[in-house]
């Protein structure tokens, strides 16, 4: 490197400038090839790095979440068994040939399938894969990582990098580099600058290093949200209950309707809260477009974090859950539950209960129900009900006008006979069985809040003492949701960092101006891998100014500014 | 620069250390997770079942749970108070009105209560998710004499929590003199089986 002026042959001991090998996967990829051909022909060992090269490949990452995003396809379109019992075994109803088809390939319980763990643990390896040596490569200790490797020589002609600029300055080359040297170092720039000679010197700076932080931090984020959502499905849980305005329920096992545990949890590993629903309150939109609608639910809670603590009240809403012992509760429903008194043929009360009935029309809610009379006598009696909350009669049907209760009425059909109860199986609360049952009215009879109806044949009377509302909770447990939120925002913060960080080389060459040793042509290359967002072309532009405005006046105090800051990597300058 | 060749094999050489540590991480993480998965059904509690019942056990002496004091009302209005059984034999039978084995098992619950009546042995039910009417009704058509507690909130089975998991209704547990759990039914018991169990637990 004696004279710049020496064309092609020298350059070639130069790294090319254009690459940037350290960086991404693409590195990875190329130095792995590099160990197989030093590998030899150990076969075995081979096609197990080969194949190890494959999944970690960016390709392949890409390709397994795309797998991903369309294997979850048919969890979003077809029931699942985990969500919707009845609605899979409805599918199974009505397309006859298809369902079964479906079950053998898992699609009824899509996030639990075989193929769909492969998907998600092949993405994983790839992921930790790639990530884990680049992680050492970014942060490792020893020398040869990314933060300590120096920028490549200086080529020859930095009149053929796209960027660059000449000027003459009243400098000897050497110190024309060194002021050079010392603005790039200011900032923050790492370099690569040896010695200069009576011919001449160059510095090399590179900048942009937090792309790769960046981008690292967003494969790692990744992963991150991977873990989370496996920790939730591990250790977390779902449960089901419905509970009437004035009910109290625990959060133990034989208390909760339905209960759906992740793989790693037992009924013991339930908090053991207790909640009651003091209030429910629906608003609903009383005219215009949306009359009907409902405009706002709130449900009036008392809960104790555990038996004998203090209970605190608490209002659940849509979007607004109880959070107890991180264990969330949400509002997923309500519906009213009539409540009867029953007195037997004996004149006894048998029957004194809010029953919940299930809405059949979610916009009036005129509900469904049955009431279950079990210790009547001289025989069980039972009733198949509709409960309107604003009841109008239209065509001599009844029927609800309005979910609000402006009109509260019940309608009733009696049966009496053998509710089929006594035999020890297990019945849906919410369906009669009338086959061991006569009717006893031959139309419904209708009920207002207050009302009685004498039941025919001596056997007593059934009273519509009033109302109450309930509500449906979800009870979830997701240890994985706060550290999913933060790894998805890690993602986001490393992906803006890569795209707004660019990777760029400033090269600077000064040679002793002709026939004047003190004074020398300084040229400035300067070019970026990655400028996707623009804007190099003015940082190269201002750089050259302040580089201009430093050499000609060499006492400026941003020349000074570089001596302050940290050690010189690489070779250092004079 | 003459170095230049040295750096990079050492990387390599490093980078396949990474590899080896990476596999060697993930095997030790896929074993631990087999283990951890597969530990759960082994229990080191002493337990038998009774006359081959799986849902019927005894535990035995030096491996049995102490039950966790709690106190209510009975359906009746009558404050009840657990530590005050201490000394006897408990049945305590967690049931509702509206629970179908629930009704199927009442006679045999009352049959048996009459049967150990001055032995030592004490019923003791809970009514759960219920309403006293209902439940008054079908003790009176059972026959059932001895007391239940008045519990819609389930806050007896809360209180018990992991000292026997109470997973539904019909559940019977047999509590022994010293307060601690003597043996269990999960599901509706039979004459026989709770019969066994009584004779053991009093023997």
């Amino acid at each position: 490197m004696t004279d710049i002026r020496v064309p092609q042959d020298a350059a070639a001991e130069d790294e090319p400038p254009l690459a940037f090998p350290e960086d991404g996967r693409d590195a990875a990829e190329a130095s792995t090839a590099a160990d197989d051909a030093g590998a030899g022909p150990a076969a075995g060992w081979g096609w197990f790095r080969w194949a190890w090269r494959q999944l970690t490949s960016m390709r392949t990452a890409l390709v397994l979440l795309f797998l991903l995003a369309l294997g979850s396809v048919p969890g979003s379109i077809l029931p699942q068994q985990g969500q919707d019992p009845a609605a899979v075994q409805n599918y199974f109803n009505s397309h006859p040939a298809l369902a079964p088809w479906l079950n053998h390939l898992g699609l009824f319980n899509t996030f639990a399938a075989p193929w769909f763990a492969a998907i998600y643990l092949l993405l994983f390896a790839s992921l930790v894969g790639c990530v884990v040596p680049r992680t050492f490569r970014l942060v490792g200790p020893r020398r040869g990582r990314i933060w300590s490797t120096p920028p490549p020589r200086a080529p020859r002609n930095l009149g053929r990098l796209p960027h660059s600029a000449s000027y003459a300055v009243p400098l000897p080359p050497a110190q024309a580099v060194a002021a050079a040297a010392a603005i790039l170092r200011g900032k923050r720039f790492r370099l690569r600058h040896p010695a200069g000679d009576e011919a001449g010197g160059w510095v090399s700076a590179e900048k942009g290093y937090l792309r790769e932080a960046g981008n690292l931090l967003f494969h790692l984020a990744l992963l991150g949200v991977l873990v989370s959502v496996a920790i939730g499905g591990l250790f977390g849980y779902k449960a089901d209950k419905l509970i009437v305005e004035g009910q109290t329920f625990s959060d133990t096992l034989t208390a909760l309707d339905e209960f759906h545990p992740g793989r790693l949890v037992t009924g013991s590993d339930l908090a053991p809260f207790q909640l009651t629903l003091t209030q429910f309150s629906a608003s609903y939109y009383t005219s215009g477009e949306s009359r009907g609608q409902p405009s706002s639910f709130d449900a009036r809670v008392r809960y104790s974090s555990s038996p004998g603590a203090t209970a605190r009240p608490y209002d659940i809403r849509i979007n607004q859950p109880l959070n107890v012992d991180s264990v969330k509760v949400y509002l997923i429903g309500h519906g009213y539950a009539p409540e009867f008194t029953v007195t037997d043929a004996t004149g006894k009360v048998v029957y004194d209960e809010a029953k919940p009935f299930i809405p059949a029309n979610t916009g009036t809610f005129l509900s469904d129900g049955v009431v279950k009379v079990l210790d009547a006598a001289p025989e069980q009696l039972g009733f198949i009900g509709v409960f309107v909350p604003t009841g109008v009669t239209v065509g001599g049907t009844l029927d609800s006008a309005f979910p609000a209760p402006y009109n509260p009425a019940v309608s009733l059909l009696g049966y009496a006979g053998d509710l089929g109860m006594n035999s020890g199986v297990a019945q849906s609360v919410y369906q009669l069985d009338t086959s061991a049952m006569t009717k006893i009215t031959s139309r419904p009879f209708l009920l207002q809040p207050g009302q009685s109806f004498t039941l025919p044949g001596g056997r007593g009377k059934i009273t519509f003492t009033g109302y109450r509302q309930w509500v449906s909770l979800a009870v979830t447990y997701d240890p994985g949701q706060v550290p999913a939120l933060i790894c998805g925002m890690l993602a986001l913060a490393g992906l803006l960092l890569s795209f707004l960080v660019r990777r760029r080389r400033v090269f600077v060459r000064a040679v002793p101006a002709a026939g004047d040793g003190e004074r020398s042509v300084v040229t400035v290359g300067g070019l970026a891998r990655t400028d996707a967002s623009g804007g190099f072309e003015d940082e190269f532009t201002d750089l050259v100014a302040q580089l201009k405005a430093a050499h000609e006046d060499p006492t400026l105090p941003s020349s000074e500014q570089g001596n302050s800051g940290e050690r010189p990597l690489g070779e250092s300058g004079a | 620069m003459v170095g230049d060749g040295t750096v990079r094999l050492e990387i390599t050489r490093k980078r396949r250390t990474i590899v080896g540590v990476a596999v060697v991480a993930a095997v030790l993480l896929a074993v631990g997770l087999a283990v951890t998965l597969t530990n759960g059904s082994g229990r080191a509690t002493e337990v038998t079942h009774v006359d081959g019942n799986p849902s019927a056990v005894l535990y035995a002496a030096g491996h049995r749970a102490p039950v966790p004091d709690f106190s209510g009302t009975t359906l009746t209005g009558t404050k009840v108070n657990f530590a005050g059984y201490r000394g006897k034999v408990v049945v305590l039978n967690f049931w509702g009105s509206w629970c179908g084995p629930c009704r199927s098992e009442g006679p045999t619950l009352a049959a048996l209560s009459a049967k150990y009546q001055g032995s030592g042995v004490s019923f003791l039910g809970v009514d759960v998710h219920d309403s006293p009417a209902n439940a008054a009704a079908f003790e009176q058509d059972a026959g059932i004499k001895y007391p239940s507690m008045n519990d819609p909130g389930y806050a007896v089975a809360l209180t018990l929590g992991n000292t026997v998991p109470i997973s539904g209704t019909p559940t019977t547990v047999v509590v022994d003199p010293t307060g601690h759990v003597a043996g269990a039914v999960f599901g509706p018991v039979t004459y026989s089986v709770l019969n066994s169990i009584l004779t053991k637990v009093t023997a």
